[in-house]
């Protein structure tokens, strides 16, 4: 124990620099896979046939390990010169994020009161005004869980897309596997753990901020 | 003005909801849409302001046909009131009953000073309820915000679905009185679905019985209840019909009726009646009275003669059973 907190405190500066490579890699994929699973969740709420397909398929994707996953995507992206490294990282964990982003869009929509949505329209909004002063921010709690399972469950998958070359903290669990050195592969996991969890405490943080008073 | 032109309506090729009816509201009538579970009222009403398609006939509002305009216009230009209020959990009070202003783009002093005079109208302290959310509000006062929220741009025509069926008895009374009051003073067109005669009788100033998505009879309560068209409307109205129809006239009614004069002499021993009370009341206190008979008092407490079985049965001959 105390070898590993040695361990941690001499190379503190490398930890630090790969907790915020993988931060970053995390980041940056969460806030593109809310742009697209959140857009498609509401539109999805009106075209049910679609609904059940792409919710399959998202099903579908977040079963395919990610080691296969990386795999596919070598030969396909080194045709314009990323087979490995961010970008196939990148794609791979917005791919993840979208079941549970998308799925619980889809229902957060899908549930609110339809005499709440009945109101909304006999008021005279239109689809748009329905759907931002009213179906979003109801949503917003569930909405909001499922961007936390997906952050939570990219910053795991993140620490396996070192294997390509993306770097973050799956870089020192390799290196430690490979040399032996079993502070190394700790130091690799508790950072994770310890991302993970800060991570999911900021965003339910800002859950409860962005969540309108009268639904708490 | 509201009317409908040989309207009906069909779900899915087969199912039809609304059967072929015609019939007016007039600028300021109160009309309840009444009838058993399933019998199309909702549909009808939701018609009106374009919730569901016509499937043939027209419906016009000031004589424009409601398929021509505008819906979202229209909508915000018609209150509208559902059983569950349809408040949006995530909006203030305020927010709520303002939204259709806000729609509109009312500036911010126009809708403050619209909320505290609805609030006030609906008997709630704006400066209470502003800042607070529908979940922390009682059922009665969640429906008062609904009808203020209607009644937000002032709109002409007044859709309300059963708007006081989830309130228990004694609250709905309550609100029901009050929007009576409310409706004295501000005299909207109203449709508002029932499937309870007691408010119907209490409320209308029509009421259209409706059943398998046909008309029954479109009349005054007291003519519904008095002279039923058919079976079906004095099933309907129940066997109680002619007692539920006192409730309809008040002593002072009779009194005029009658050509009642001021009375000096006192009689003693025998209770008082106010001329505002309602026959159906009359009759039971004198059901429940030793004596057979109640003092009439005016607003003035001057005594305008003495009330007995007779009497009401005299009065109900000429005036309810008689013409
Ligand atoms: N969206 C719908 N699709 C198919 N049938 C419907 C729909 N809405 C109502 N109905 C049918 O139309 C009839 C009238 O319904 P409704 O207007 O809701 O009655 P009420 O309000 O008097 O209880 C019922 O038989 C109901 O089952
Ligand atoms: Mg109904």
């Amino acid at each position: 124990m105390t070898d590993f907190l040695n361990y941690v405190q001499r190379e503190w500066g490398t930890i630090f620099s790969y907790t915020l490579e993988h931060l970053q890699l995390v980041g940056i994929a969460i806030v593109i896979a809310i742009l697209i699973g959140v857009p498609l969740g509401i539109y999805l709420t009106t075209n049910k046939y679609l609904a059940e397909t792409i919710l399959q398929v998202a099903s579908i994707i977040i079963t395919i390990p990610s080691i296969a996953l990386f795999g596919i995507m070598i030969p396909v992206l080194s045709m314009i010169g990323q087979g490995i490294g961010f970008l196939p990282a990148l794609i791979a964990l917005v791919l993840y994020s979208q079941l549970p982003i998308i799925r619980n869009t889809y229902t957060a929509i899908q549930n609110v009161d339809p005499n709440i949505r009945d109101a909304a329209k006999g008021i005279g909004m239109t689809t748009f005004q329905r759907l931002t002063k009213v179906e979003i921010p109801n949503a917003l709690p569930l909405i909001m869980a499922g961007v936390r399972t997906a952050t939570v469950l990219n910053i795991g998958i993140g620490a396996i897309a070192a294997f390509i070359g993306s770097g973050g903290l799956g870089v020192l669990i390799n290196s430690g596997i490979s040399r032996g050195n079993s502070n190394m592969v700790l130091a690799g996991a508790v950072f994770v753990s310890l991302l993970a969890l800060v991570a999911d405490f900021i965003l339910k943080f800002i859950q409860a901020r962005i969540t309108p008073k009268g639904i708490k | 003005m509201i009317e409908f032109n040989d309207v009906t309506k069909i779900y899915g090729g087969d199912v039809k909801a609304i059967d072929d009816i015609s019939m007016t509201v007039e600028d300021g009538e109160f009309v309840i849409l009444l009838g058993p579970s399933g019998c199309g009222k909702t549909t009808l009403l939701r018609m009106v302001n374009q919730l569901e398609s016509i499937s043939q006939g027209d419906i016009k509002i000031q004589g424009q046909n409601v398929r021509e305009m505008d819906k979202i216009k229209m909508r915000r230009n018609t209150g509208y009131v559902i059983q569950s209020n349809g408040l949006f959990p995530n909006m203030t009070i305020e927010d709520n009953t303002m939204i259709v202003p806000d729609l509109l783009g009312w500036d911010r002093k126009k809708k403050k000073d619209r909320f505290n005079y609805l609030m006030d109208l609906v008997g709630l302290n704006p400066d209470d309820y502003r800042k607070r959310f529908p979940h922390e509000l009682s059922g009665g006062q969640q429906q008062r915000v609904g009808v203020a929220r209607a009644m937000a741009a002032d709109p002409p025509v007044m859709l309300m679905d059963e708007p006081f069926g989830a309130l228990d008895p004694i609250i709905r009374e309550k609100v029901q009185d009050e929007f009576l009051a409310i409706q004295k003073e501000v005299k909207k067109t109203i449709l508002f679905v029932s499937h309870d005669i007691d408010e119907a009788v209490r409320m209308g100033d029509k009421i259209a019985l409706l059943r398998d998505g046909k008309v029954q009879q479109f009349d005054r309560p007291s003519e519904l209840l008095i002279r039923p068209n058919n079976d079906f409307v004095s099933d309907f109205v129940g066997k109680d019909r002619v007692l539920r129809s006192m409730s309809l006239y008040s002593v002072e009614d009779l009194v005029t009726t009658f050509g009642l004069k001021n009375k000096e002499d006192t009689i003693t021993d025998t209770k008082e009646i106010s001329i505002d009370t309602s026959l159906r009341i009359a009759i039971s206190m004198l059901l429940n009275q030793e004596a057979d008979q109640l003092v009439i008092v005016d607003r003035q407490g001057q005594a305008k003669g003495s009330l007995t079985f007779d009497l009401i049965e005299k009065f109900l001959h000429q005036e309810v059973k008689g013409a």
